[in-house]
C-alpha cells in the first residue's frame, strides 16, 4: 500500500513513543484521520504547548510549567523532609501510594559509569546546594535497588554525611501478597537482614 | 539449539524496549557476550524475579541461543549467593566491570581472566578496598590481553629488578631503571611484591602499584577516561 508522505511521517512520529510499534502507530494514525480528527487536533495543540511550556521546577527539578512545582509551592508540605527520586514519575507513584507530605528532589537518573553517567550528569550539584543551604532534617532515598541505584544512594549518603544530614532509604523486601518461596534470593536476603520488631 | 548452562556474570544491563533487558555478560568459555533477556522487566512476578537475578555481581548459570552477535537468553539460574557489595566496594566492582567492558574484546573466552574476575569479586566481599587484589586483577587483564607486564626484569639487557632500586615504566616496552626516585617511578620492592602477589603493606607500596598499573592500562584505554573512577572522588563543590 502506498502512503502519502505526511501519513508515513505521522506513523513514523507515533512510532517513537514508548510501547508503540509500527503496527500500533499505523492503527492510531488511521483512527485519528478517519474517525476522530478533533482529538487529533487537540492532541497536536496540547503536545506543542506542553513541549514548549513545561520545564523543570527550580527547587526539586520535577516537570512543571511554573517556576515552582505545586508540591514545592505548597506551604503545608514539610520541606525539611526531603525525598530523593530518580524521575518525576516516581513522585507520582509515591504521592498516590503514601501519605508522605515532605518535599522531593528529582535526580534525573542514577549514576551509571558504564553508560557514561557520572556525578556531573545528574542534578547532584543542585542537591548538594540544597543540603548545604540547611533546613533538611532527613534525606529519604527512594532510588531503585539496582547496582546503579545502590551506587547512587551511597554517593548521596556520603554527600549528606559531609553536611551532617541524616539519611534513610526506603525498605527493600518481599512484595505484599507475594509468597516467600517465589521471591528471588537477593530480595529475600535484603528482607531478612532488614527485619523489624513486630 | 540453546547452549548448555555456563557459569557467568552480568557486567552491565540496560533496558531494551518495554519489557526486555540488554545484558553484557562475561563467561569463561565465550568471554564477553551481549544477550537479550526478553520479558523480564515490568510487573509480572516471574519477570521481576528474573530481573532481580540478572544483576551484576550475582554468580549465574546462563544459557542462550542465536547465531548473531546479540543472542537470546534462554535460561538463567543463580549459581550462588549474590555478592552484597555496599559503599566503596560497589564502586570498585563497577570499576572492574568497566575495565572488562572497555578492554576485553567480545566473544573471546579466557579461563584465567574469568578466574581472576571471580577472585577480585571474592576479595571485594572481604575487604573494602582490596588494593592488592585489584592490582592482581589488572595484571591478569593485561596478561590475558597479550600485554603482560614483566615485573622482575628491565626491558633492555634483562637485568633483574633490585629491591633497593627505582624503575620507570616505558609504555609499550617495559621497565627501565630510574636514575633517581621520582614522581612516576616505582621501587623495586613494590615490583617484587606485585610479582609475588605479596601484600602491599605500606601506603607507598599501594600508591606506587596503583600508579604503575594506571600507566600500564592508559595506552589501552585511550583518551576516554574510565567513568567509574569519578565515583571515588569525594563530592565537593
Amino acid at each position: 500500500m502506498s502512503e502519502s508522505n505526511l501519513l508515513s511521517e505521522l506513523i513514523d512520529a507515533l512510532r517513537r513513543l514508548p510501547g508503540i510499534g509500527p503496527r500500533s502507530a499505523q492503527r492510531i494514525a488511521f483512527y485519528l484521520l478517519e474517525r476522530d480528527r478533533d482529538s487529533g487536533r487537540r492532541l497536536a495543540a496540547i503536545m506543542a504547548a506542553a513541549m514548549d511550556r513545561i520545564g523543570r521546577c527550580n527547587t526539586c527539578r520535577t516537570l512543571t510549567e511554573a517556576s515552582l512545582c505545586s508540591i514545592c509551592a505548597n506551604p503545608k508540605r514539610d520541606q525539611s523532609l526531603l525525598c530523593v527520586v530518580e524521575h518525576p514519575a516516581d513522585i507520582v507513584a509515591i504521592e498516590q501510594a503514601t501519605d508522605f507530605s515532605g518535599g522531593y528532589f528529582v535526580l534525573g537518573g542514577r549514576l551509571s559509569p558504564l553508560d557514561g553517567i557520572g556525578p556531573a550528569e545528574l542534578e547532584l550539584g543542585r542537591l548538594q546546594g540544597r543540603l548545604a543551604a540547611g533546613g533538611v532534617r532527613e534525606l529519604i532515598l527512594a532510588i531503585s535497588p539496582t547496582i546503579e541505584g545502590s551506587a547512587t544512594s551511597h554517593y548521596i549518603a556520603e554527600m549528606a554525611a559531609a553536611q551532617q544530614v541524616p539519611v534513610t532509604r526506603i525498605a527493600h523486601g518481599v512484595p505484599l501478597g507475594g509468597e516467600l518461596e517465589y521471591v528471588d534470593g537477593g530480595t529475600l536476603a535484603h528482607a531478612f537482614s532488614g527485619r523489624q520488631p513486630v | 539449539m540453546p547452549t548448555a548452562l555456563q557459569p557467568g556474570f552480568v557486567l552491565h544491563r540496560r533496558p531494551y524496549s518495554d519489557s526486555s533487558l540488554l545484558l553484557e555478560i562475561f563467561t569463561a568459555e565465550h568471554g564477553r557476550l551481549v544477550l537479550i533477556a526478553r520479558g523480564v522487566k515490568g510487573a509480572k512476578r516471574t519477570g521481576a524475579a528474573q530481573a532481580a537475578l540478572l544483576q551484576p555481581f550475582q554468580p549465574l548459570w546462563l544459557s542462550w541461543s542465536g547465531r548473531g552477535e546479540v543472542k537470546t537468553l534462554t535460561r538463567a539460574e543463580a549459581a550462588g549467593r549474590a555478592l552484597a557489595l555496599t559503599d566503596t566496594r560497589l564502586y570498585c566492582g563497577l570499576y572492574v566491570n568497566e575495565l572488562l567492558m572497555r578492554l576485553w574484546p567480545r566473544q573471546e573466552g579466557s579461563e584465567p581472566l574469568f578466574l581472576a574476575y571471580q577472585m577480585i569479586l571474592a576479595a571485594l566481599g572481604r575487604e573494602v578496598v582490596p588494593e592488592q587484589s585489584l592490582r592482581q586483577f589488572e595484571l591478569s587483564l593485561l596478561t590475558a590481553m597479550g600485554y603482560e607486564l614483566v615485573l622482575d626484569r628491565v626491558v633492555d639487557g634483562g637485568i633483574a629488578v633490585q629491591p633497593e632500586e627505582h624503575y620507570l615504566l616505558i609504555p609499550g616496552q617495559g621497565l627501565r631503571r630510574a636514575l633517581a626516585p621520582g614522581a612516576s617511578s616505582v621501587s623495586g620492592e613494590t615490583l617484587h611484591r606485585l610479582a609475588q602477589n605479596a601484600p602491599l603493606l605500606e601506603p607507598r607500596h599501594r600508591r606506587e602499584a596503583k600508579r604503575l598499573l594506571r600507566q600500564a592500562l592508559a595506552p589501552h584505554l585511550g583518551s576516554k577516561p574510565l567513568r567509574s573512577r569519578e565515583l571515588f572522588r569525594k563530592p565537593d563543590n
